[in-house]
């Protein structure tokens, strides 16, 4: 009945509605900011009244902006790589491990996740003062993987609970030593998790704001730093064009995730 | 002469649970030989530890008289199938196969070579290019067989690997390991619960009961001449009747009843003296139906209590004047079959060596 | 559980890399940060003292838990419904509003703020609307206070909130709500009595979420809030950026993180599936 779409009557149009208005709320502020981006009202008129490419001609032109898009590039990838390593190392011990005490371990590696990202900034910033870490390389990268980790070990974790240890030991006695087997066997059965953590951690390097506030100098921040910092002082549509290049780049990565899902229901 | 496979009173605990206990068998080169015996009761743990997978708490395992629990398992050579479907998902089938050899660094015409002739064994030709999820698990099970055999293992290992088939796609598998078999000539160590699998497959049986071999033997000679109770109702239908010894001499004893019947010269299994309790084991395609009493101390009165038609034959319930319940199977077209009614009052009767005595205890 | 890759050890080698980096960079530091909250000015508990004490301090606790509090009501009230419906709506229309929701959740965290900002200013196209249609004459104030705070917050929350509730009510045996409607309860007594009870365990452990993720939020509160309307977060932050006041900011710090980890410890305890040891 209430879980019978078609016979939910009238109650029916209600859902409909409520999913729709959400929808709206939900997508209407993109759709804003990209259009603003094209609008050649510096004051942010809507509708504006023409259109131009002006703002992403001044973002192209500003060195500060294409900078800080690559340090959030290189910073993303060397998150991505380290994260992932470490991430597959701990989801082995979580799954595969027979030690006692794996599911405070698990508890212990997601922390980080739950705690709020301010009280893990303001930690780091002090403990980098003292390193002098702050504004570094090695600090964006060692403060970015501390909120990634957890959800590569997520993901890696499912996925590695749906893979067989018969498979494993299967090619074990076919001959492989258990290295060989991890490498040849269990690596390629649980790729796609592994590429989902991937993404994941890039994209949450690469969209965090809090820690890199903290993290950043004035020679070294990344996008979302310099989206900050721009925003407290004005709201130019500079930043609505970066926002659009940072939506596109949103939704080619929910292409690729949804093409490699396809490929492993396969 | 030293066996070609020796199972050295291996003992496996887990904390206080004891999985094996000091388990001991030999294997002679080529045999089939299974392991039969309910949940739990040992077989998948002599198996993984044969595998390597386990380390025995005490005990050796000797192939050709070397020690082998130094060995891990990657070095052993073994060959094996296990329960679920262990294919390598993001492989083809030919590379499946192909992956011990390449493990073990095989050119690759010889590759090619093994590999086409493992497939052809498991009547799988021409399927090399598949990806195993695009295959029924009867396929799966055939291609881990072959990967399993392509290397030439001098024994394989197999832990019910039919058992998540259905009964028709398992029987027409069970043909073709028998064949396998046969051609290879293999040393097959095959784990199954399902005793009609055991007998149809093994050259020798060993009856696994918590963690103990209860015998080991030819599956006629299980069904003839079972040691124990455990084994007498594992292999085949029988009915026990308690009662008591009467007396026992030269392997044979006497029994008597509640009602004071007695039977007499049964093969007696266990030690026991007059006065202690026991069973008389008798198997319902082994005792005849006959309204005279049979000779002395190979009978007893029975009444019927119920009849079942079952196409090829026509079971009978019924009860010893004590009140002891058993079966009698009657082949179709049997002239008493049409004769008999409930609450007749006949005689069973027996060849001596048919009936089993078993002392309680 | 035979697994011939773990037989020898334990395993437990494999996590010391990622156990050694958070133990380093993560542990200690929010360990020394919170012995701070103790020793700094000097040893003593003046700083938990100042907090307790001040009028000041009161109002950001009462901003944040308010916050929190309307936050979670508002996402949940608009959440069920929707995961009712995307639980059970024919494929092609469930799959659109999914991609909708995966598109907000993904979108760049300041991107979102920054399109708020835009639209609830006194110009923007909010408040010319709601003028448009007659509802006011003077623009609203919905920004730099925490009005605005709580429409961005829930926007950002929404998604927290649907995709597992989703998951709950899919999981639900339609049966069940057929053995309801034939045991004579009609569609509002099977949602109150039946449906809502059977997808609360989810409910209540999405919405402890969403509250605590709400409670330790820094972005949103700190960008449409305004400097007047200031959350815990932003006082942790300030405390330790502009004032440099280490004591101060530890003690704030412990507070968020005790109130956050003793609801992580209700959700562990009542709301994830008991594992084996
Ligand atoms: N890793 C383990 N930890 C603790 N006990 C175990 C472990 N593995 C097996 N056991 C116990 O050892 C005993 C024998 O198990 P085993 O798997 O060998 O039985 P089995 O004969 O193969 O049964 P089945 O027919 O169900 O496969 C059982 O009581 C089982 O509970
Ligand atoms: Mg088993």
């Amino acid at each position: 009945m209430l879980l019978d779409f078609h016979k939910l009557g009238a109650w029916r149009w209600v859902l409909t509605a409520i999913c729709a208005v959400m929808s709206l709320f939900l997508l209407l502020p993109i759709l804003f900011i990209v259009a603003l981006s094209f609008g050649n009202s510096r004051w942010l008129i809507f509708p504006p009244p023409g259109w131009t490419l002006k703002w992403y001609e001044e973002l192209f032109a500003d060195p500060r902006w294409i900078g800080a898009a690559l340090t959030s590039a290189k910073i993303g990838v060397i998150v991505m790589v380290i994260s992932v390593v470490l991430g597959l190392l701990a989801s082995l011990a979580l799954v595969r491990g027979t030690f006692r005490g794996r599911a405070v371990l698990r508890a212990f590696f997601l922390t980080p996740m739950v705690l709020p990202v301010v009280i893990v900034a303001v930690a780091l910033y002090a403990a980098f003062l003292r390193l002098g870490l702050n504004g570094t390389l090695p600090g964006f990268v060692i403060a970015h993987v501390i909120v990634a980790l957890p959800f590569a070990i997520i993901t890696i974790t499912g996925a590695l609970e749906t893979f067989d240890p018969a498979i494993e030991d299967a090619a074990i006695l076919c001959g492989a030593s258990p290295w060989e087997a991890r490498l040849r066997v269990t690596l390629p059965g649980i790729r796609h998790g592994l590429f989902s953590a991937a993404i994941f951690s890039f994209l949450i390097s690469w969209d965090e704001v809090v820690l890199a506030i903290f993290m950043a100098s004035p020679t070294l921040q990344t996008l979302p730093v310099k989206v900050w910092t721009t925003l407290r002082q004005d709201l130019t549509p500079v930043i609505a064009a970066a926002s659009t290049l940072l939506v596109a780049l949103t939704v080619l990565l929910m292409i690729a995730a949804a093409v490699l899902r396809k490929g492993k229901s396969e | 002469m030293t066996p070609f496979l020796h199972i050295n009173g291996i003992r496996k605990t887990y904390g206080d649970v004891v999985a094996t206990d000091h388990v001991e068998l030999s294997i002679a080169e080529g045999e089939f030989m299974t392991f039969l015996g309910p949940s739990g009761s040992g077989k998948s743990t002599t198996l993984y530890i044969l595998a390597g997978f386990q380390d025995p708490t005490s005990g050796d395992i000797k192939l050709r008289g070397q020690s082998i629990l130094q060995t891990p398992s990657h070095k052993r050579n073994i060959g094996m199938v296990f329960q679920r479907y262990t294919l390598f998902p993001h492989l083809t089938v030919g590379e499946n196969v192909a992956f011990p050899l390449r493990v073990r660094r095989m050119g690759q015409s010889e590759v090619a070579e093994k590999v086409k002739r493992a497939l052809a064994l498991v009547r799988l030709d021409g399927f090399e290019d598949r990806m195993p999820a695009k295959m029924s698990g009867g396929q799966q099970q055939r291609v881990a067989l072959a990967r399993a055999l392509v290397y030439d293992p001098p024994v394989l290992l197999m832990d019910e690997p039919l058992s998540a088939l259905d009964k028709k796609l398992r029987e027409e598998i069970q043909f073709e390991i028998r064949r396998i078999h046969q051609e290879t000539g293999v040393t097959i160590l095959y784990v199954t619960h399902d005793q009609e699998e055991a007998l149809r497959l093994s050259d020798r049986i060993a009856i696994f009961n918590k963690g103990k071999i209860e015998q080991v033997g030819t599956g006629p000679e299980l069904y003839a001449n079972p040691a124990t109770h455990f084994v007498a109702d594992f292999i085949g239908d029988s009915a026990f009747l308690a009662g008591e010894l009467a007396g026992v001499a030269e392997g044979r004893a006497g029994l008597r009843f509640a009602d004071g019947s007695t039977v007499a010269a049964v093969p007696l299994h266990g030690r026991g003296i007059a006065g202690q309790a026991a069973e008389l084991m008798l198997r319902p395609e082994r005792i005849e139906l006959s309204p005279e009493p049979g000779p002395e101390g190979a009978s007893l009165p029975v009444t019927v209590e119920d009849l079942t038609f079952l196409g090829n034959n026509t079971t009978v319930s019924a009860r010893t004047g004590w009140g002891g319940a058993l079966s009698v199977r009657l082949n179709f077209g049997h002239p008493l079959s049409a004769r008999i009614a409930r609450g007749d009052r006949l005689h069973i009767r027996w060849a001596p060596e048919a009936a089993h005595a078993f002392v309680r205890g | 559980m035979f697994s011939a890759a773990t037989r020898r050890g334990s395993g437990l080698g494999f996590a010391m890399s990622a156990i050694l980096l958070l133990a380093a960079f993560f542990v200690i530091p929010v360990v020394f940060l919170l012995t701070r909250s103790v020793t700094e000015p000097q040893l003593g508990l003046q700083n938990y003292a100042a907090l307790v004490g001040s009028t000041t301090y009161a109002k950001v606790f009462f901003n944040t838990f308010l916050v929190a509090g309307v936050v979670t009501l508002v996402t949940v009230l608009i959440a069920f419904p929707v995961a009712w419906a995307l639980a059970i709506m024919p494929g092609r229309w469930a799959s659109v509003v999914f991609a909708i929701i995966l598109l907000s959740m993904w979108t760049n965290l300041l991107a979102r703020t920054y399109a708020w900002m835009v639209l609830l200013q006194q110009t923007g196209l909010i408040n010319r609307m709601l003028k448009a249609i007659g509802l006011i004459d003077q623009p609203l104030q919905l920004t730099n206070n925490l009005i605005g705070v709580t429409i961005g917050m829930v926007y950002i929350m929404l998604p927290f909130m649907i995709l597992p509730l989703m998951g709950v009510i899919k999981k639900i045996d339609p049966a069940i709500l057929q053995a309801a409607a034939l045991c004579g309860a009609t569609k509002w007594q099977a949602l109150t009595r039946v449906l809502v009870p059977l997808a609360a365990p989810g409910i209540a452990s999405g919405a402890l979420m969403v509250f605590v993720m709400s409670l330790g939020y820094y972005v949103t509160p700190s960008l449409l809030g305004g400097t007047a309307n200031m959350m815990l977060a932003e006082l942790i932050a300030q405390q330790v950026q502009s004032l440099v006041n280490w004591g101060m900011g530890g003690a704030a710090a412990f507070l968020l993180l005790l109130v956050t980890l003793g609801l992580y410890a209700v959700q562990l305890r009542f709301f994830e599936p008991k594992e084996g040891r």
